[in-house]
């Protein structure tokens, strides 16, 4: 049988070939998918985002573990769809419009996956109608915006009024995050929540749900 | 007898206290004024209208010319290196019309629009490379296209990751020389880029300045290399530090100690809220290459080695002060523990704050005047006390600034400067 605390230690220390390769040994002693997720790789990721509160994980660590979590994501994906398993929660995620800069988004996003949500990443550059799309295409019930530059922090009010316009915001939550952006940012824009940390928007996300 | 300007900011450097503080704006490409900004300072202040050049078109910074400097009461000009983010020079010009705003621009700054809008900007001038940069519609800047060759760590060749790191010919030392002498003309202090000393600076690894840049060029790929391969990126720093102290040595043979502060290094170590690494990996990582080049400057030379990190660094200062810089900016003073008064208290006689006298996320882009001239004038009142503060924004002013509060900025540390210092 696979040792499946493995594959905790390869997630929280960032070995994407042994989370893959545990992962699908684990498939190949008939372990279950879900279970693998929820009671190996979440409490990894939780780990990790604890290890990035308290400063012993920085940026370079995240996106190590993000990664190899994502490795054995890929291939437990499908197998969770056929068994009908239900995310945590739907997150559309993206950089708005005018904005090119996606590390943190992209951190972000990989958090929100390890904490077991559903995300549908929308890349950079993102037009308020592609995210109406998105919600309106995965049921989404949670939106996430970043912006890095001053100049397109009002990319974030234009999407906003456009979720309004098109009669979707009152079925998601919006997250907001970004170097400049501020929580009285946040309140200002009418967004119903504001981290300044990948690990924070994970748990803000779960009060969401 | 010096220049007042210039002995102003040596006063400054020197942690004495100076006639008045110092400003900057314009000295360097983290330390400018966008090319918008410059255009509306110029028109607020009734200077002849023509447009503006811009000496940086990653972050479309544009050139403060004398008449702007005098207007402002600027004491600070800069050397700038050769070539550009885009590595091109800035040899001639050339009227470029960016989104209505007629501005002056390389000959090699070569540009198409995709069908969105957005515009695309080529490496060396060369449209027939892939483009390296990207504005889309609604920016004001230029982002990196990244470009990353696919590789195993098996394939990984220390060689692709050094592609950009030369012994300067005659021809740069030629512009480093001409750009040194039209500088000291101006009789006001001087920071330099000479490039080729930012260790890892995440600007830079893309390398948007090649046609076909390898080795490890994405930005994600890098971070997690200064973890997972960092034997690797030990080895890029060690080639890049002997080359870049060779490079040192023949600028000052060339120029001497005629400018003030060099900037060395802008790799950023700071996010909102924390630090890209930890004290510790920073002093395995960067700090024997930051020494090395600093020992070498104080050993051979009168320049102030300037050292720029956005974000929450407090943590690092010590480990910046022993690895020998004697200037930080932009002192971004809304991170977390960047609190002016505190960082003047513990660091103020070993650094020199060469910026934190605005926010550029908040208070200068959307404040009001008075509020612009309150803040100011709270940080000179903090930072100024003995020297060692170079007033200048937090990073640089952004596009849509606007001019009020741009004038109300530069206003009130005059305002401070004549209450204080007659």
């Amino acid at each position: 049988m696979a040792d499946l605390q493995k594959l905790y230690d390869a997630v929280l220390n960032g070995d994407q070939k042994t989370a893959i390769a545990v992962t699908n040994e684990a498939l190949a002693d008939g372990a279950n998918a879900l279970d693998l997720i929820t009671n190996y790789m979440v409490p990894a990721m939780d780990e990790v985002g604890r290890l990035f509160e308290c400063e012993d994980y920085f940026v370079p660590e995240l996106l190590l573990s993000a990664r190899a979590m994502k490795g054995s994501l890929e291939i437990l994906r499908p197998l969770l769809a056929a068994q009908g398993a239900q995310p945590a929660g739907r997150v559309v995620i993206g950089t708005v419009k005018g904005d090119l800069h996606d590390i943190g988004k992209n951190l972000v996003a990989s958090m929100l996956e390890g904490g077991g949500f559903e995300v549908m990443d929308l890349g950079a550059d993102v037009a308020p109608e592609k995210f109406i799309a998105a919600i309106k295409e995965r049921g989404a019930n949670i939106v996430c915006l970043s912006a890095l530059l001053t100049v397109t922090m009002p990319s974030m009010r234009t999407t906003i009024e456009a979720l309004k316009q098109a009669g979707v915001r009152d079925q998601v939550k919006v997250l907001v995050g970004g170097a400049p952006v501020t929580a009285q940012f946040a309140t200002e824009i009418g967004a119903d929540g504001y981290s300044d940390n990948a690990n924070g928007a994970v748990a803000l996300a779960r009060t969401f749900v | 007898m010096l220049p007042p300007s210039r002995q102003r900011l040596l006063d400054a450097l020197a942690h004495r206290q100076p006639d008045r503080i110092p400003i900057d704006f314009g000295g360097s490409a983290v330390t400018g004024v966008h090319v918008s900004c410059v255009a509306a300072l110029r028109d607020h202040y009734g200077l002849e209208k023509r447009p503006v050049s811009v000496h940086e078109p990653y972050q479309m910074l544009g050139f403060i010319d004398e008449d702007l400097r005098h207007a402002m009461g600027l004491d600070v000009t800069g050397v700038f290196p050769r070539n550009t983010m885009f590595g091109f020079p800035n040899s001639q010009w050339k009227e470029w019309d960016f989104r209505g705003q007629t501005v002056l621009v390389s000959t090699d700054f070569r540009t198409t629009v995709e069908p969105n809008g957005d515009i695309l900007i080529y490496p060396e001038g060369d449209e027939s490379a892939p483009p390296s940069g990207r504005m889309p519609v609604g920016s004001a800047f230029f982002d990196t296209i990244v470009r990353q060759p696919a590789f195993t760590d098996e394939t990984l060749n220390i060689l692709d990751n050094l592609e950009e790191f030369s012994l300067m010919k005659d021809g740069d030392l030629d512009h480093v020389r001409a750009s040194v002498a039209a500088a000291q003309g101006k009789n006001c202090g001087i920071l330099a880029t000479f490039g080729g000393t930012a260790f890892g600076d995440i600007a830079l690894v893309p390398a948007p300045f090649l046609k076909a840049p390898k080795g490890i060029r994405d930005v994600a790929e890098w971070y997690m290399s200064t973890t997972s391969r960092r034997g690797y990126v030990h080895k890029i720093f060690e080639h890049q530090c002997a080359i870049g102290l060779q490079n040192l040595a023949k600028i000052h043979a060339a120029i001497g100690d005629s400018v003030d502060a060099v900037f060395l290094c802008g790799t950023d170590f700071g996010t909102q809220t924390s630090q890209f690494c930890s004290v510790r990996t920073f002093n395995d990582l960067w700090f024997p290459y930051y020494k090395a080049v600093n020992d070498w400057v104080h050993a051979n030379t009168q320049w102030k080695c300037f050292k720029h990190s956005c974000g929450s660094v407090e943590k690092l200062f010590e480990s910046f002060i022993a690895a020998g810089f004697d200037i930080i900016n932009p002192v971004q003073c809304s991170a977390t523990g960047m609190e002016p008064a505190a960082l003047k208290a513990k660091y103020g006689d070993r650094l020199v704050f060469w910026g934190g006298g605005v926010d550029t996320q908040k208070t200068l882009p959307f404040g009001t005047p008075e509020e612009v001239r309150v803040e100011v004038l709270r940080r000179c009142e903090i930072f100024s006390p003995g020297g060692g503060f170079v007033f200048d924004s937090i990073h640089n002013i952004q596009a849509g600034t606007p001019v009020a509060n741009l004038v109300a900025m530069i206003d009130a540390v005059h305002e401070f400067n004549g209450a204080n210092h007659g």
